[in-house]
Parts: C-alpha cells; sequence; structure tokens
C-alpha cells in the first residue's frame, strides 16, 4: 500500500460503564487507514465494531469512555491532529467533511419534521456551503449517483421514503461535503437482496467516482469480499487480524478468522463442509486469560491458555494476532 | 379533495358533539334538586323577611314560567331559540338575556386564565427543554423536583397559601384591594389608568394560574425532550456536525414540542372552565364565578349558555389543532 495514510489509530481503548462493571469493548486496537482504501471491519455481535466506528467520529454514548489511544487524522491540507484531543467546534467540523458514519440500521435517521432538500442544505449550511443552488444541484446529483429519483426525493419527508431508500440518501447525504473517510455500519443489513445488491453497486461505483476511503463494518462477508481492500477481524474488542481481503479468505492465518470464512456458505463449497464456530464470545466485563477465543479454539495449546498472543508479522501487509498462526492453514485451499 | 373532506367530517362531527353534550346539560340542570323559584323565594323570605305568599307573589311576577309545560316542549324551544342564536332570558336578573350576562364576565375569563396559560406553556416549554438537555444535574433535579412538587398541590391550595404569606404573614400585598376585576369607579375605556388597573387585580390570580400549571408542562416537556434526546435522528444530526443550536431547535425542540400541542388543546379548551376557584377566591369578575353563582340560584338559561361555551371551546381548540398539528408534523398531512 504505497498510498499516503489518512487516519492512523493507536491503541484505541473504549470501556462502557455497565452496573456489573467495565464493559471493555474495543482493546488496545491499532491499524492504519490509507487514502481511497476500504477496510471491512467484520466479527460476530458484540465484537465491538460499531464501538470502534462510533469512536472515530466521538459519537458514542455517555456511559463509553475512550479510555487510551489516539486517532491521527491526515487532512488533505494541513498538518495532522489527533481527533481525541479536537475542541468541541472542531470535532463539530471534522465530523461529516471529514469524516462521515452511517449508522447501522439507521431507518429514524432523518429529522420526520424536515424534507430530505432541507436536510441537506442545513448539513451543508452548518459547514460554511451556504450556496443553496449549489448544494442543490450536487445533492441531487449524489441521490442519481445512489439510483433515486433526486427531484421526488429532495421534496420528500423521511416517512414518505421505504427503508432501503432512506438507506441510500443517508449514503448520499454522507458524500454531500466529499469527506476523505465514509464509515458505513451495517449499511445493508435489514434490506432485502435487490437493494443490497443495488447498494453494494453503488458504493463499489461510488468509490471509483470519489476518491475516499471507507471503513465497512458488517458480519456480512460477501460484502467485504466485494467491497474491501483489507480485512481487519475483530474478538473480544481485539483486532486479531489484518489482511489484504485475499489473504483474508484464503490464507487467514487466525482460527477465528478461518471460523468466520468457513462459516459463509459460497457456491462452490459443499454443504457439509459448512462449519459454525461453536461457542460464544468471552464476557467482556471478566475476560479469561490469555488467548480470549482459547476456549473455542481447535488450535489452542497450553501457552494460549496463559498468555494473550502478541502481534505477529505474516508479511509486510498480513498481521496476526495468534501464537500458533504458523499451524493455521485453511484446508479449503489445501 | 381528501383533505377538504376530512376537515368536513371533522366539523360535522364537533357539531354533533356539541349538540349532545348541549342537550345533555339542558336535562340535567333539570335534574338537579331544587327548582329556581323555590330557591327563590326561600332566598326572599330569610333576606327580606317576607311571608311566604308575598315571596310567592314576587316570584311569579318575575319568573312568569310555565313550569308545567313539559320539559320536551321546553327543549324544543330551547333548540328553537338557540338555532336562532338566543340563549333565552335570565331567570334572575328579568328582562336581561343570559347572553348578555355572560359576555358581560367572559373576558375577564379569557384575559385572566389565557395569559396565565400562554405564560404557563412558554415558561413550562423553556425550563422542561432545559431540564431535559441537563439531565441528572443539579439544574435538572432542582427544576423538576420544584415542577413535580408544586404540579401536586391544587390551585386553590397554592391560592390560600399565597394570600396568606403575602398578605398575612408577610403583609406586602393589599388583598383586599386587589380582590375584583377593577377598582370601584373605574371604567372600561382605553386609558393607561384603565389598563394599570386591570393588571393590578389580574396579576395574582395570573400568576396563581400559572403556578398552579406550569409543573405539568415542565415535566411533560422535559420527558418529551428527554425522549426526543435519544432518537436516531438526533445522533445523526451531530454526526453531521450540525451547529448545536440548530440541533435544539430544529431537530430536539420542534419534535419534542409535538405532544404538547394536543395537551395545549385541551388546556386551551379548559381556560374557561378552569377558574372556578381561583375566580371565587379572588371574587374576580369572571365566567367561573359567575357559573357557581348560577347553578345555586339554577338560573337555568345562564348555566347552560355557560356549559355551552365552555363545550364550543373544548371542540374547537381539539379541532383548531388537530388541523394545526397536521401543519407541524408532515406524517399525518395525508389522511
Ligand atoms: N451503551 C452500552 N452500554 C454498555 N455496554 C455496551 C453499550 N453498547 C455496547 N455495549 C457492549 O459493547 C460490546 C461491543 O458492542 P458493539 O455494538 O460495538 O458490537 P458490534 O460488533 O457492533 O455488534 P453488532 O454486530 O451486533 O452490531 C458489546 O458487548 C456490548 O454489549
Ligand atoms: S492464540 Fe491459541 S487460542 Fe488464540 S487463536 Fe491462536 S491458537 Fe487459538
Ligand atoms: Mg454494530
Amino acid at each position: 500500500m504505497t498510498a499516503p495514510i489518512t487516519l492512523s489509530i493507536k491503541n484505541l481503548t473504549v470501556t462502557y460503564k455497565a452496573a456489573r462493571g467495565l464493559v471493555r469493548a474495543v482493546r488496545d486496537v491499532s491499524f492504519d487507514l490509507h487514502r481511497g482504501e476500504c477496510i471491512a471491519l467484520i466479527g460476530e455481535s458484540g465484537s465491538g465494531k460499531t464501538t470502534l466506528g462510533l469512536s472515530l467520529v466521538r459519537l458514542h454514548v455517555r456511559a463509553a469512555n475512550i479510555a487510551a489511544g489516539s486517532l491521527i487524522y491526515h487532512p488533505k491540507q494541513g498538518e495532522p491532529y489527533d481527533v481525541l484531543k479536537l475542541s468541541h467546534e472542531h470535532l463539530r467540523r471534522f465530523r461529516w467533511k471529514e469524516c462521515a458514519m452511517v449508522f447501522q440500521g439507521a431507518q429514524n435517521a432523518m429529522n420526520p419534521l424536515l424534507t430530505i432538500g432541507t436536510q441537506f442544505l442545513d448539513t451543508a449550511s452548518d459547514h460554511d456551503w451556504h450556496n443553496p443552488r449549489e448544494v442543490a444541484q450536487r445533492g441531487m446529483e449524489l441521490l442519481r449517483l445512489v439510483q433515486l429519483d433526486p427531484k421526488r426525493v429532495w421534496e420528500s419527508y423521511p416517512h414518505q421514503l421505504s427503508g432501503g431508500m432512506r438507506q441510500r440518501v443517508l449514503i448520499a447525504l454522507g458524500l454531500l461535503l466529499q469527506p476523505q473517510i465514509l464509515i458505513l455500519d451495517e449499511p445493508t443489513t435489514a434490506l432485502d437482496i435487490l437493494t443490497q445488491r443495488a447498494i453494494i453497486d453503488v458504493l463499489r461505483d461510488l468509490r471509483k467516482q470519489l476518491d475516499f476511503s471507507m471503513i465497512l463494518v458488517s458480519h456480512d462477508l460477501s460484502l467485504a469480499a466485494e467491497l474491501a481492500d483489507r480485512v481487519a477481524t475483530m474478538y473480544a474488542g481485539k483486532l486479531v487480524e489484518m489482511a489484504k481481503v485475499d489473504d483474508a479468505f484464503y490464507r487467514a492465518r487466525h482460527p477465528y478468522t478461518l471460523g468466520l470464512v468457513k462459516s459463509v456458505p459460497t457456491i462452490s463449497a459443499k454443504i457439509e463442509d459448512l462449519r459454525s464456530i461453536g461457542g460464544s464470545p468471552p464476557d467482556l466485563i471478566q475476560l479469561p486469560p490469555g488467548c480470549k477465543f482459547h476456549p473455542r479454539c481447535t488450535f489452542a495449546t497450553e501457552r494460549c491458555r496463559q498468555t494473550e498472543p502478541p502481534v505477529e508479522v505474516v508479511d509486510a501487509l498480513h498481521e496476526v494476532m495468534c501464537h500458533e498462526w504458523r499451524n493455521v492453514i485453511n484446508p479449503v485451499t489445501v | 379533495m381528501l383533505i377538504k373532506s376530512y376537515v368536513l367530517r371533522r366539523i360535522i362531527k364537533a357539531v354533533f358533539t356539541i349538540f349532545l353534550i348541549t342537550s345533555l346539560v339542558f336535562f340535567i340542570v333539570r335534574l338537579m334538586p331544587g327548582n329556581p323559584v323555590d330557591i327563590y323565594i326561600s332566598q326572599l323570605m330569610i333576606e327580606e323577611s317576607m311571608s311566604y305568599t308575598q315571596a310567592l307573589d314576587q316570584a311569579a311576577a318575575l319568573f312568569q314560567l310555565d313550569f308545567n309545560k313539559p320539559v320536551v316542549l321546553q327543549y324544543v324551544e330551547y333548540l328553537g331559540n338557540l338555532l336562532q342564536g338566543n340563549l333565552g332570558q335570565s331567570f334572575r336578573s328579568k328582562g336581561t338575556p343570559a347572553a348578555d350576562i355572560i359576555f358581560k364576565y367572559l373576558p375577564w375569563t379569557l384575559f385572566c386564565v389565557g395569559s396565565g396559560l400562554v405564560f404557563s406553556f412558554v415558561i413550562g416549554l423553556l425550563l422542561g427543554m432545559v431540564a431535559g438537555f441537563k439531565r441528572n444535574s443539579p439544574l435538572d433535579i432542582g427544576i423538576s423536583s420544584l415542577a413535580a412538587l408544586i404540579g401536586a398541590i391544587p390551585n386553590y391550595l397554592i391560592a390560600i397559601m399565597f394570600i396568606v404569606v403575602m398578605g398575612s404573614v408577610l403583609n406586602i400585598l393589599p388583598f383586599a384591594k386587589i380582590r375584583g376585576s377593577l377598582s370601584p369607579g373605574v371604567q372600561p375605556e382605553f386609558s393607561l389608568n384603565f389598563v394599570q388597573d386591570v393588571l393590578f387585580h389580574a396579576w395574582v390570580p395570573i400568576l396563581i394560574y400559572v403556578l398552579s400549571t406550569v409543573g405539568n408542562w415542565v415535566l411533560l416537556m422535559k420527558s418529551s425532550t428527554t425522549s426526543t434526546l435519544e432518537e436516531d435522528f438526533v445522533t445523526v444530526a451531530r454526526a453531521r456536525g450540525l451547529k448545536e443550536r440548530r440541533i435544539l431547535t430544529q431537530y430536539v425542540g420542534r419534535n419534542a414540542m409535538l405532544p404538547l400541542i394536543t395537551q395545549l388543546a385541551i388546556s386551551i379548551g379548559f381556560v374557561v372552565a378552569g377558574s372556578f376557584a381561583i375566580e371565587t377566591l379572588f371574587v374576580y369578575q369572571g365566567v367561573g364565578a359567575l357559573l357557581l353563582q348560577s347553578i345555586q340560584a339554577r338560573d337555568y338559561p345562564v348555566v347552560q349558555g355557560i356549559v355551552l361555551i365552555i363545550t364550543v371551546t373544548v371542540v374547537t381548540a381539539n379541532l383548531l389543532v388537530d388541523l394545526l398539528y397536521s401543519r407541524l408534523d408532515p406524517r399525518i398531512r395525508v389522511r
């Protein structure tokens, strides 16, 4: 990856205060997002994907706390800065202008009392873009790009649109200010297969036309396979593997990634090859010692029960957190 | 076209409601024990020490009523008059149309309770929003507990406590002079003197009305604000980097206000009805006080007239708010 870095996440740790204690939702996560790159964040429900995404724009709920780390953002022009150290007003300007986040299942993401057009205009206006005609022109162009009827949608209220249309409106709105980073949290879940298809196509085309980086949060691996350059696997708040999309699917070195890949039905694989990962994720308040995956891992050894594995480098663009990675081989390709 | 017929349907329903309640009241007042003649006679005997026959003569001359006429005929006659805009003659003030009496008292109530309602709603809205935004802060706890406290006290108790503390204990306010709607000798006219006098007499009842109702508005608005703040679109608005002022007004405020609008309709409807206790306590010459007097004297036409007006305001307020609501909330605009 020769493209310059857009966002450098270092040692990010996020906790939730809960009645039983601290929920350690994201633990010591580090990676770089490059310009124009799409990283897919995969992992089971509860592994911390949304929490990580929200932290990047500091929109986590009150109960959450970014306990440690830094988010170094490299703007198109000017010096890099730490998003975690931004003042209120700077953070406001950073959001959506530099980094837009489209939320998970955001069916009520738009104000029900304002038309879609009004909400495009107020977004632009609060980021100092005060030319309504220009905004409308650009907004409608984006709406057309996400395959919506621009005129009709522009004048509609949110309740007049279907769920899939609203999701696409939000994606269009996300690109209005041409941010460098677009975070999409489960953009296709809860949508029918045809709308899913449409959104995937739209996203792929948009990325070709407009140059932005993307963090795609999804447990839908086929979505990741189609859109992503790299795949980041999260387990119990840790980033356990980061690999190019081909490596992740054919040469996964972490047993958990391997398990996820094997649980996806493909046309070529026989149905008896499909296997889900046994067991369930650990309690994030009282984490087990050693590798957090060891109770479910078929490769586990005594060392795995004692010490948490460090990050090891498989090759330049492939990192893994597993003691036994050298023994982990995807049987599908062998 | 669809909307027009919806409005039409609503209006027909409203007229029917008014007719129904008017009819019910007509029969209910006549079911009350005692009739106007008997009450007038016993009053004359006690207050003027007349003999029963004297009193009976005077009463008969005054009322000229045929109480032997079947109630159904009276009812038909009443409805006929009503259709011509005639509420009938007052029993007590001979020769005076009931409407004249009511409209002499009505403006005072409308002014006093109406302005009280406006103040109460606006203050409640603002405080409730602040409490909602600063949830669980000392400010919120202060506002909310105070609101819950005064909201729980009936208005006449607030009034009595106010009179006792300000009048007797601290001796700051001259309640003997504040009583009534106007000072003796002051005439309704466009003059500073008149306006000053109106305010001098009205501000305490208004204040009591505000105190006794503002708590509910605060709590309503707070809970509405709190739940609106949890809506996805508010979080997304933050993610969109919208200015805080816009989020507070256009995103949270407007949405949080919607449920209160219906509540406001009900309160507007009860402007006339919500004033009995306060008006009686402060000898304020409003419709509430008039209604109590008229019930005691069994002055049927006046009672019926007042109830009719209350019904019309309640029904119209609801109708208007319904139509207004559909202007405010696009989701129910098309029906
Ligand atoms: N507001 C909260 N308070 C306490 N704990 C929370 C809160 N939100 C999330 N968590 C916990 O943090 C962990 C990570 O949650 P997160 O929503 O980031 O998972 P996710 O990977 O996005 O899951 P999904 O695929 O279901 O969306 C979970 O264990 C969850 O229980
Ligand atoms: S470290 Fe051990 S337990 Fe953890 S994934 Fe690797 S082999 Fe399995
Ligand atoms: Mg999630």
